[in-house]
């Protein structure tokens, strides 16, 4: 097989190949990591960054990027929170609030960043201070208990299946259904692989391009309304830093920072990436300092593949006058 | 019967010069029409008011007898226009059936509806490719495949539109001779079909074999328009040139040196360029002549090191040149590319930064630099290329007219002394005053022992400013003359690769 | 072939325009916000507070500068957070002078770096410095070597960057303070060398004499560096390469420059600003912490800089404009503090003001290009 061919197979399947290698890798050094409970207990983990991050992939096809999520997974359940304790709303409602909230927030940005046209970075990163400090003066800096019925909840099993886990296939499988079978997923793709092109075509490209931040905020909401359902009490810094970790999940999984590039799959293959390190750096007892160490390193990693990725796809797409007959 | 599309006195001025003048034309419908002309002839700025990209300045168009005149793209795809461009829209990260629909899926029924159908699609991509002969599958993603390939999907979208006419730009360049033969085969069924289309190529041979009628663009107007087959190659290539000399040139100073400068050698980058060799040599104005897509400033990228070459050899005074730009402009290497705004200028800078970034580190005194030595330097290129400009040190490059402009691009590399002086279309978008300044620059630097190579569509500018002219098509040299032996309609014919008259001048 | 003619002569700018484009826009959008603000906020104009106001902006500026730099190439510098955490920690755990066992001994650097005794450079201020400053000048040789070479975006390579500096520095000290640092350590970032007395001038022994540093070794430091980094920006061949760079990279390597030397330079220098501020901030606060840096504090040092006027795009900085910038930073921070409000309101406050600093990035490249 040419060096070339097999390069390609690498960048393309980066993903699972790095998952499989470090899943074996745990699962040498430290007997014991691969039991079914263990790993089990690492989807159901891993199922909070997943969610969030099924909506980063879709701002990431159309290359840009969300900073915000860590505050949304704060602000919007805090919101339902509130509403459940002041209102007496039941947790149905309270989840709807949730989600609708995350959307609304993630209309802020697309405001601002399609409306105005702020470049999405520095957009997402005023928001995240933004929507933070909008939370923390809700809240009064306290820390917000939920009631006794979304714990139920948050730690209930669906045919065995626990709920966070349900939730987190659920999502993906939506997501994958839009991104690869509807009108607007692949409109999406093609946004992110050549925004010229899209607009030349007639593409609706400004709502395609508010629409995905919507995405995220909403899917960012409804994983922070996933985790704390689980613990029942939502505290003053809940969140902060995950964006980071979403972000890392989507671009291990595959997609790319550039645009045009990944899929529901991504996100489920990076979160369980990031968690599966995660778990196993403690299950194997490394300094607790220096988890965050090695998770930068594999964060690294795959930006670089992806950089990497990037320039062989512009040396292709450069102009050929001498075709190979 | 109607045509299809007339236009009447059409004409299109770009900051009050003329792009188009006065261009009365039918196309009738059903025909196939090649439009031919040199580059910068009109043909682009036509084709884009057809397709709604650009409004006319003058005259109307008419399409179907009714006034056409398209606000957007989506206009003319509206009415039913195609235009297949030389860059391809299409998105490589989607399949070929997916590229088709893009906007306009076909859908599942009632509940499901948000959902595309994919077999519906994949049968009427199937149906569509057909009509083209192409034994693609339309799951196939579009990345994967080749240019011809891709090419022809392209023209399959258009056909899928239904489109009434269809207008192509130069589609064969990056087709193999079996693809095309494939794109052939498809215009001659869209010809049975009863589409009308028009087809701009340089490729006059196969104009002849596709076209039903021929229009020739020289200089903005229409200057030839009939049937096929009052057309030959030579009347179109005589037709297209044969303007009347209105530039100045210099005579030169002092004639070439003996000393090579430039000695290239059997230089290759697979998918551009093809075993080129060629020599300048000190105080020698070479000029690159060819088409467009022919190579030129592909080879001058692998000149100045932008683009690894994968074989082939280069020497500058002697010594290889080797590395990327920084290690060759230090040995004497300069470039003024095709893009000033993009690659020649910092558009926002001060004129007085953009004349003196080369040469910066000569200005060192100690750690700081020299400010008044930059600001006489700039002063003195100011004088030395002519610059009509006011305050170098304020005023942003961006505010300067384009004949200004360029000089800046070129008057900045003069204190660095180049050996070597390579310019890609160097009087673009100049006007004419400009113009003959800046061949002055050119046989001043020339005079001075400097080697220049210049790159060109305009063959009067080559003929009057050069010692020798090679010509370029697809990526090789395919023919050289000297001086003594210029004569337009033979260089020209050699880019077209009609070689009428065999035996091209001595050795590059 | 499109001929372009010279355009015609460019519109006269309106005096708002001139005044959004000028060098002092900055300048009198702070005296605007001090004047303003006084008559509600009195304590404002008090020599106490200004001189609270000046010694938050010294550190800030410097670090500032450095993020000037990498922004006028089109780039940014997120790791300048970590960069201080991890010299702040090194620098206070070099230089102490004595260390406690129960607290640092788990800690890595226990042994290696630091020991009862203090570090191994226990009391050299200016040795424990240096060593910092090369630290922090491996840190920007990483970023921009990846920036450079690999044509990986700055904003994700230094975000990395971020959170695998700021987790090393943690690390070392598995997270505790570093405390007993030498005097002249704390000196640098407290210590004046001209103060004012304020008070009745005849009154022997007030119990709390008021004295006003204005001139602190701090003050010192921030003004050389700014002055320092301006001739290198404005005077040399490099300053002006940088601007090249940013202006637009493919003229400039094209033209010669060495392209991927200039961005691994900015770089390195961005991350000394940092260390160079971490010095002065953990000298205030006579410890060594590996979370200095964290939190708002990115937002303090973009924010200064955008709103200064270097434009994110790249092609325009200016040490003046960061000079202003953080002034008004700075400032703003200082009256939302005396408002009494909390600190996340005032975290939303910057937040929407780097929105504006950004829109008004946008707002001024376009004026500029109008009005040519």
């Amino acid at each position: 097989m040419s060096r070339d061919a097999l390069l390609d197979i690498v960048v393309r399947n980066g993903a699972v190949l790095v998952l499989l290698l470090i899943v074996l890798a745990f699962g040498v050094l430290t007997p014991g990591f691969l039991v079914p409970e263990s790993l089990g207990n690492v989807v159901k983990q891993a199922s909070f960054i997943g969610i969030a991050a099924v909506g980063m992939v879709f701002v990431l096809l159309t290359a840009g990027i969300d900073l915000s999520v860590g505050s949304v997974m704060y602000l919007a359940p805090l919101v339902a929170g509130l509403l459940m304790r002041e209102a007496g709303v039941d947790v149905g409602v309270a989840l709807l609030a949730c989600v609708a909230t995350g959307a609304a927030l993630g209309a802020v940005n697309a405001l601002l960043i399609v409306g105005l046209r702020v470049i999405p970075f520095i957009v997402t990163l005023a928001t995240l201070f933004v929507f933070r400090g909008f939370g923390t003066w809700l809240s009064q800096s306290q820390a917000v208990d939920f009631p006794d019925a979304v714990r139920g909840f948050g730690l209930g099993a669906v045919l065995g299946v626990p709920l966070p886990i349900l939730v987190f296939a659920l999502v993906a499988l939506l997501a994958h259904v839009v991104l690869r079978h509807t009108a607007f997923g692949r409109q999406v793709t093609a946004f992110g692989n050549d925004p010229l092109a899209a607009r030349k075509a007639g593409l609706p490209v400004r709502r395609i391009e508010a629409a995905v931040y919507v995405i995220s905020g909403a899917s960012a909401a409804l994983a922070g309304f996933v985790l704390i359902a689980q613990i029942g009490r939502l505290d003053a810094g809940f969140g902060e830093g995950r964006e980071f970790d979403v972000i890392a999940a989507a671009v291990l999984g595959g997609a790319s920072l550039f645009g045009g590039v990944g899929g529901a799959g991504s996100a489920v293959l990076g979160a369980l990436i990031i968690q599966t390190v995660k778990a196993g750096l403690v299950f194997s007892g490394v300094n607790l300092y220096l988890q965050p160490l090695l998770q930068g390193g594999v964060i690294l990693l795959a930006v670089f593949l992806d950089g990497l990725r990037q320039s062989r796809l512009r040396l292709l797409r450069r102009r050929v006058i001498r075709p190979r007959a | 019967m109607t045509p299809l599309l007339r236009f009447e006195s059409l004409g299109k001025d770009w900051f009050g010069v003329p792009a188009l003048r006065d261009l009365t034309l039918d196309v009738p419908e059903g025909a196939v029409l090649g439009v031919i002309g040199e580059n910068g002839a009109g043909k682009s700025t036509l084709m884009n008011m057809i397709g709604g990209v650009t409004p006319p300045s003058q005259g109307r168009m008419l399409w179907r007898g009714e006034p056409y005149a398209p606000l957007s793209a989506a206009d003319a795809k509206a009415r039913g226009i195609a235009f297949i461009h030389q860059e391809l829209n299409l998105f490589t990260n989607l399949s070929v059936a997916e590229n088709l629909f893009l906007d306009a899926f076909p859908r599942r029924r009632g509940l499901l509806r948000p959902l595309i159908d994919r077999r519906a699609m994949r049968e009427a991509a199937r149906a569509v490719l057909g009509r083209l002969n192409l034994d693609l599958s339309p799951e196939r993603e579009v990345g994967t495949l080749s240019p011809g390939e891709r090419q022809l999907v392209e023209i399959a979208r258009a056909l899928h539109r239904d489109a009434a006419l269809l207008i192509l730009d130069e589609p064969t360049t990056s087709l193999t001779p079996r693809e095309t033969e494939r794109l052939f085969a498809a215009l001659d069924g869209l010809r049975a079909e009863g589409r009308t289309v028009i087809y701009i190529s340089h490729i006059l041979g196969d104009v002849r074999r596709l076209a039903s009628r021929v229009a020739v663009l020289r200089d903005g107007r229409l200057v030839g328009e009939g049937a096929v087959e009052e057309f030959d190659v030579p009347r179109m290539i005589r037709t297209m040139i044969g303007r009347d000399l209105a530039q100045v040139y210099p005579t030169r100073s002092a004639p070439p040196r003996a000393a090579p400068v430039l000695e290239v050698a059997h230089l290759s980058a697979p998918g551009t360029v093809e075993d080129v060799s060629l020599t300048v040599r000190e105080g020698e104005i070479l000029g690159l002549f060819g088409l467009m897509g022919s190579g030129r400033s592909e080879l001058a990228r692998l000149l100045m090191g932008l683009d690894p070459a994968s074989r082939g050899e280069v020497r500058l005074g002697g010594r290889p040149l080797l590395g990327g730009p920084r290690a060759r402009v230090r040995q004497g290497l300069a470039f003024v590319t095709e893009n000033r705004r993009e690659e020649g200028l910092m558009m926002d800078a001060s004129i007085r930064d953009n004349l003196t970034l080369p040469a910066l580190e000569r200005f060192r005194r100690g750690l700081a630099l020299d400010r008044e030595a930059l600001a006489d330097t700039a002063q003195a290129l100011r004088e030395a290329v002519r610059l009509k400009a006011q305050d170098l040190g304020r005023q942003p490059v961006r505010a300067l007219s384009g004949g200004n402009q360029q000089k800046v691009v070129i008057g900045k590399w003069l204190p660095t002394a180049p050996r070597l002086l390579i310019l890609d279309e160097p009087t673009r978008g100049v006007d004419v005053g400009a113009r003959s300044e800046i061949y002055a620059i050119c046989d001043r630097l020339a005079a001075d022992g400097a080697g220049l190579l210049v790159i060109s569509s305009e063959l009067d500018e080559l003929m009057g400013l050069c010692d020798r002219i090679l010509v370029m098509s697809r990526g090789e040299v395919v023919a050289a003359f000297d001086r003594e032996e210029f004569e337009e309609r033979r260089i020209v014919a050699a880019a077209f690769r009609q070689a009428e008259d065999a035996a091209p001048g001595a050795a590059a | 072939m499109t001929a372009l003619a010279a355009p015609s002569r460019p519109p006269r700018p309106s005096p708002l325009a001139r005044a959004l484009l000028s060098d002092w826009f900055v300048l009198w959008l702070s005296v605007l916000l001090f004047v303003g603000l006084l008559p509600v906020l009195p304590t404002l104009g008090t020599p106490a507070n200004l001189a609270n106001l000046l010694s938050n902006a010294w550190p800030l500026l410097v670090v500032a500068l450095g993020q000037t730099f990498v922004m006028t190439i089109g780039g940014i510098d997120l790791s300048q957070g970590a960069v201080i955490g991890l010299t702040s920690t090194l620098g206070a755990a070099l230089a102490a002078t004595a260390a406690d066992p129960d607290v640092l001994s788990k800690a890595p650097i226990w042994g290696v770096l630091i020991g009862e005794q203090g570090g191994i450079l226990a009391g050299q201020v200016a040795a424990a410095i240096l060593a910092t400053l090369i630290a922090a000048a491996l840190v920007g040789l990483v970023n921009g070597a990846l920036v450079a070479w690999l044509d990986m975006p700055p904003f994700m390579v230094t975000l990395v960057s971020l959170i695998t500096v700021g987790a090393f520095a943690i690390w070392l000290t598995q997270s505790e303070n570093i405390r007993n640092l030498p005097d002249a350590y704390i000196r640098l970032g407290q210590g004046e060398i001209v103060s004012i007395y304020i008070g009745p001038k005849d009154e022997p022994q007030i119990p709390r004499r008021q004295v006003h540093d204005l001139v602190t070794w701090a003050a010192v430091i921030a003004v050389s560096a700014a002055v320092l980094l301006h001739l290198l920006l404005e005077r040399t061949a490099f300053g002006r390469q940088v601007v090249a760079v940013g202006a637009n990279r493919r003229a400039a390597e094209i033209a010669g420059v060495p392209v991927r030397r200039v961005i691994v330079l900015v770089f390195v220098l961005s991350a000394l600003c940092a260390a160079l501020g971490a010095v002065l901030y953990s000298a205030r606060l006579e410890a060594g912490r590996p979370t200095l840096g964290e939190g708002t504090f990115l937002l303090d040092v973009i924010g200064a800089t955008v709103i200064g006027g270097t434009s994110l795009f790249g092609g325009k900085g200016k040490v003046l404009w960061t000079v202003f910038g953080v002034l008004f930073f700075v400032l703003l921070g200082n009256t939302l503090n005396l408002m009494n409000l909390s600190t996340f309101h005032i975290d939303m406050v910057k937040g929407g003001v780097i929105l504006l600093a950004a829109l008004l990035d946008v707002g001024r490249t376009r004026l500029q290009r109008r009005l040519g």
